[in-house]
């Protein structure tokens, strides 16, 4: 691991070496370019932290940096008019508390015809409206994608294969992408990965400005935990042997869909999706859905955001007796701790506002409203943070070159 | 004698507001297979929506520098969108890894002699600049 790592950054250092000495040459095949975000929260809540679900560091009343800023390097190279090649490479908190660059994508394109494509490597998860762009501030309205939506699969990106297929019927625009693979990524610090990952996208423009999108993305989850595999082992001993097969997250099938809206035409914006996450584990079936609202006026755009995160069903029936303790563990209690750490729903009211400053710099101003069940999605939350309502303070500056 | 003056004044003004606004013209090589564009299929391309010219080849498309006048006015008649937005539209691409921005020239010369070198180059330039080595497709007014 440590070595590919390496090996990774050694070539982009390559690569990037090259591209600087080919910058004089006009038609240069390597082009860089680049993101990021800085940016600040605080809430009006001490007793949680207020986080990106996935990462371990947060903010309550003390503000914190380490949630939104971020910063993206790319760099493609077109060797001719059918291959080409991207590398992106990210640093931002991830699931281990780590800002530690790490490739994001890493893929060679073939260009077959203009409108069908086929990418290998490493690249962006299809799974919402703006997965392939959700860390790039600059080309979002929001100061970051609705957490109540976003928060449910906390990956990023996947390796393996997609096919990009782009068609224009009677002047509006129909893309179709298929892919393959599988992903594996840290959330909250556990290993998460998905593997036999696959996946349909199609979007449709339906009137000027009108976009329709569906998607689904199905694969075999496990999730690496060692407690939650200590807890399913002493109940496959027991008679509740079910429930411990409901809890395990072994190689088990999930899913996750989506329908997502977004017109752009003239002044007025509107971006809304609808989700579903299903899993056959301790991971629950989750709806998650946004509606966003925005008008231009000049460089600036004010917004305002409705988002709500719902469990439908924990999928695990425990039917351990409350008192049960076997082994010294009590397992009927340990089986509803677990179940409840995961359910986290919430809803969320957000204002905010995006300014266009300067030609490649926004800077954005939002307050969020959320009310939670238990704890929602707040992270490391203490005893007595439960069925709050949090004022969610945020501004960034975001930026391209 | 006031009616004429008043003609005179709008039709001075008209003239004024007629330089300020200089034409955009939608430019390809004199030797192109493209004969004429519909402002939906240029934006398309300029947007990244699309890559294809009409005759179905890969467009090759060429900006003016951000601080070109006739850039700003391009973007806002062709695609109805601000340079703000364009940008935030091309940085939605490039950082998916989907498309590749359109090529940044100098100005109106590089991008005549730009189309006129390649044949599926498509480029826009202020109309006076144009000459017989390239082919206007679209006019934008």
């Amino acid at each position: 691991m440590k070595f590919k790592s390496h090996a990774i950054w050694t070539a982009v250092l390559a690569s990037l070496a090259c591209s600087a000495q080919a910058q004089g040459a006009a038609d240069s095949i390597f082009s860089l370019s680049g993101f990021g975000t800085a940016g600040i929260v605080g809430t009006s809540q001490d007793g949680a932290q207020y986080v990106i679900p996935g990462q371990i560091r947060g903010a309550d009343k003390s503000w914190s940096g380490e949630v939104d800023s971020k910063l993206g390097v790319q760099l493609g190279a077109r060797f001719n008019s059918m291959f080409s090649a991207t590398v992106q490479v990210l640093s931002k908190q991830d699931g281990r508390g780590s800002f530690k660059p790490q490739a994001e994508w890493a893929f060679a394109k073939l260009q077959a015809t203009p409108g069908l494509s086929f990418r290998l490597g490493r690249m962006g998860a299809p799974l919402f409206a703006v997965s392939d762009f959700r860390d790039v501030g600059y080309a979002n309205t929001w100061l970051r994608p609705p957490i109540d939506v976003y928060g449910q699969v906390p990956i990023s990106h996947f390796d393996g294969v997609d096919v990009n297929w782009q068609t224009s019927l009677g002047g509006k625009t129909i893309t179709l992408q298929a892919l393959g693979g599988r992903s594996s990524s840290y959330v909250e610090g556990t290993k998460v990965e998905i593997d036999s990952m696959l996946g349909l996208n199609a979007t449709v423009e339906l009137v000027d400005g009108l976009n329709l999108r569906l998607g689904h993305v199905t694969g075999k989850l496990t999730v690496k935990s060692a407690s939650l595999a200590q807890l399913v082992g002493v109940l496959r001993q027991t008679p509740f042997a079910s429930v411990g097969n409901e809890l395990d997250a072994h190689d088990k099938r999930a899913s996750f869909s989506g329908a997502g809206l977004n017109y752009d035409q003239g002044n007025w914006l509107v971006l809304a999706e609808y989700t579903k996450r299903n899993t056959k584990s301790f991971v629950p079936d989750t709806t998650g859905w946004y509606a966003t609202l925005g008008y231009r006026v000049g460089k600036f755009t004010p917004y305002v955001t409705l988002s709500r995160l719902k469990t439908d069903s924990s999928n695990v029936h425990n039917t351990v007796p409350a008192g049960l303790v076997l082994g010294g563990l009590p397992l009927g209690a340990l089986v509803d701790g677990t179940t409840a750490a995961q359910s986290t729903p919430q809803k969320t009211a957000a204002l905010g506002v995006r300014w266009d400053a300067w030609r490649n710099i926004a800077v954005k101003a939002q307050w969020d409203h959320i009310k939670t069940t238990g704890a929602g999605q707040f992270h490391d939350a203490q005893p007595g943070f439960a069925n709050q309502r949090v004022n969610v303070y945020s501004l960034a500056v975001d930026f391209v070159f | 004698m006031t009616d004429k003056f008043t003609a005179i004044l709008l039709a001075a003004l008209l003239a004024t507001v007629g330089t300020a606004q200089a034409q955009v013209a939608v430019v390809v090589g004199a030797k192109s297979a493209t004969a004429s564009m519909t402002a939906d299929q240029v934006a398309g391309i300029f947007l990244g929506k699309s890559n294809t010219l009409p005759g179905g080849a890969a467009a090759v498309a060429a900006d003016l520098p951000e601080s070109a006048a006739v850039r700003e006015q391009f973007y806002s008649k062709v695609t109805g969108k601000s340079s703000a937005q364009v940008k935030a539209a091309w940085s939605r691409l490039v950082f998916s890894g989907k498309a590749t921005p359109p090529k940044e020239l100098g100005g109106s010369a590089d991008v005549k002699s730009f189309v006129a070198a390649h044949p599926d180059a498509i480029g826009y330039i202020e109309k006076s600049a144009v000459d017989a080595s390239v082919k206007v497709v679209l006019n934008v007014d």
